[in-house]
């Protein structure tokens, strides 16, 4: 018989995890802290009517995804968000020529991730920043492998083809060579 | 099945992208940009400090909320302390009703028809026109004095009876601030129960109503209430 953790122990062990996933898919520092409130809080709830031995961490990712879906209804029912982007959440990883030129591609980029299909911004951020196995993924999302792997796929594969329209629509411009 | 299985082996290198991909490409370098970093430990420590917090808070008192769901202006949900009803909502779903309900609380509800029964049977009554007059205790812990003092003004102006923002300002002794009180009973928790639909502009027109369906779900109270408008 094995008996099911301690709901604290679950929330020291996985709330960093969390947290990263939804700076991820959520993007506003105080609507993220809110997001990793309101997931382990819904979690908290359901924990009762959790089989022991379930996957934990995926049943908290899937939480989260949920906790991240209802956010991007209401901000978009809300109509007034402007996607931007906040300096400190920037690694400096890359140097293109002008500042504006790279702010530009910056936002070409993040518009592309949050005008992918939910399921599919989810499991890429899930597979490519989280680490996260397709079985896993599959848990999470409520599917097969294959399905996570076609979500992961049909999201990189959009995502490109935005990329190359876009630089090659500006093709002096010198970031855009290869 | 066949159809994803080919998807693997059509674009099995897209996939090994995902993956790993060396040297990165500029398109690559722009989403690590992004999002390789993640929060940063400062961030992450401050936030997990903040949930700790949250978490401690859970249960310390509880609220009890349940949902009419087919009433005539849609579903209605209705939340419960020990004390009263905290909140009445019929614009938004279910989760966002209780993450509001926290951010104002800090308290958590959960779902008990049994505990909230009278308060739903009520409301239900009320919205079949079967009921003039609430006798619910209201629990106003959480909004400001000036939110108190404006919503137990026009918990009695009585059934069929209708009052302008600038008269209720009036009432409280507060004759310049009607357009506060119009503030106070946009941000009115507990709409039905506490019927700010009876206040209206001065020119008699409907003024405003933040519930779901605006202004009209506002003149159907108030023709349920036998108000001719």
């Amino acid at each position: 018989m094995v008996t099911k953790p301690n709901f604290d122990t679950l929330v020291e062990a996985h709330s960093a995890e969390i947290f990263a996933y939804l700076w991820r898919m959520v993007g506003e520092k105080a609507d993220v802290e809110d997001c990793l409130q309101e997931t382990f809080l819904r979690a908290f709830r359901g924990y009762s009517h959790l089989v022991s031995g379930s996957n934990y961490r995926a049943w908290l990712y899937k939480i989260a995804t949920n906790v991240a879906r209802t956010h991007f209804s209401r901000r978009k029912r809300a109509a007034i968000h402007k996607v931007k982007i906040d300096p400190s959440r920037l690694q400096g990883g890359i140097s293109p020529v002008d500042e504006l030129d790279r702010q530009e591609m910056l936002m070409v980029v993040l518009e592309a991730v949050e005008g992918l299909p939910y399921k599919q911004r989810a499991a890429f951020m899930m597979r490519k920043y989280q680490g996260l196995s397709y079985h896993t993924i599959a848990t999470v999302l409520g599917g097969t492998e294959d399905a996570a792997r076609a979500n992961v796929y049909q999201a990189l594969k959009k995502l490109r083809a935005q990329f190359v329209t876009v630089t090659e629509g500006s093709r002096e411009k010198p970031w855009a060579k290869r | 099945m066949g159809e994803e299985m080919n998807v693997e082996r059509e674009y099995g290198n897209w996939l090994d992208e995902v993956d790993s991909v060396s040297p990165p490409d500029f398109f690559t370098a722009v989403l690590d940009e992004l999002y390789a970093r993640g929060p940063n430990p400062q961030e992450t420590a401050q936030a997990q400090e903040q949930l700790r917090r949250a978490m401690a808070s859970v249960g310390h008192e509880r609220m009890y909320y349940d949902v009419l769901p087919r009433s005539p202006i849609g579903s209605v949900y209705i939340a419960l302390s020990e004390r009263g009803v905290v909140a009445i909502d019929f614009s938004d779903g279910e989760e966002a009703f209780l993450s509001w309900i926290r951010k104002r609380t800090g308290v958590y509800p959960l779902r008990s028809p049994e505990r909230t029964a009278e308060a739903t049977h009520q409301v239900e009554e009320y919205l079949a026109g079967k009921r003039a007059a609430f006798d619910l205790p209201i629990d106003m812990r959480f909004l400001t004095d000036f939110q108190r003092t404006v919503l137990r003004a026009v918990m009695k102006v009585p059934r069929g009876e209708v009052i302008t923002y600038g008269a209720l300002a009036r009432v409280i002794g507060q004759p310049k601030a009607a357009r506060a009180v119009g503030r106070a009973l946009g941000s009115n928790p507990i709409p039905i129960v506490i019927p700010c639909h009876r206040v209206l502009a001065s020119d008699g027109s409907l003024g405003g109503y933040s519930g779901r369906g605006g202004v009209r779900t506002k003149a159907d109270l108030l023709r349920l209430e036998g108000v001719s408008l």
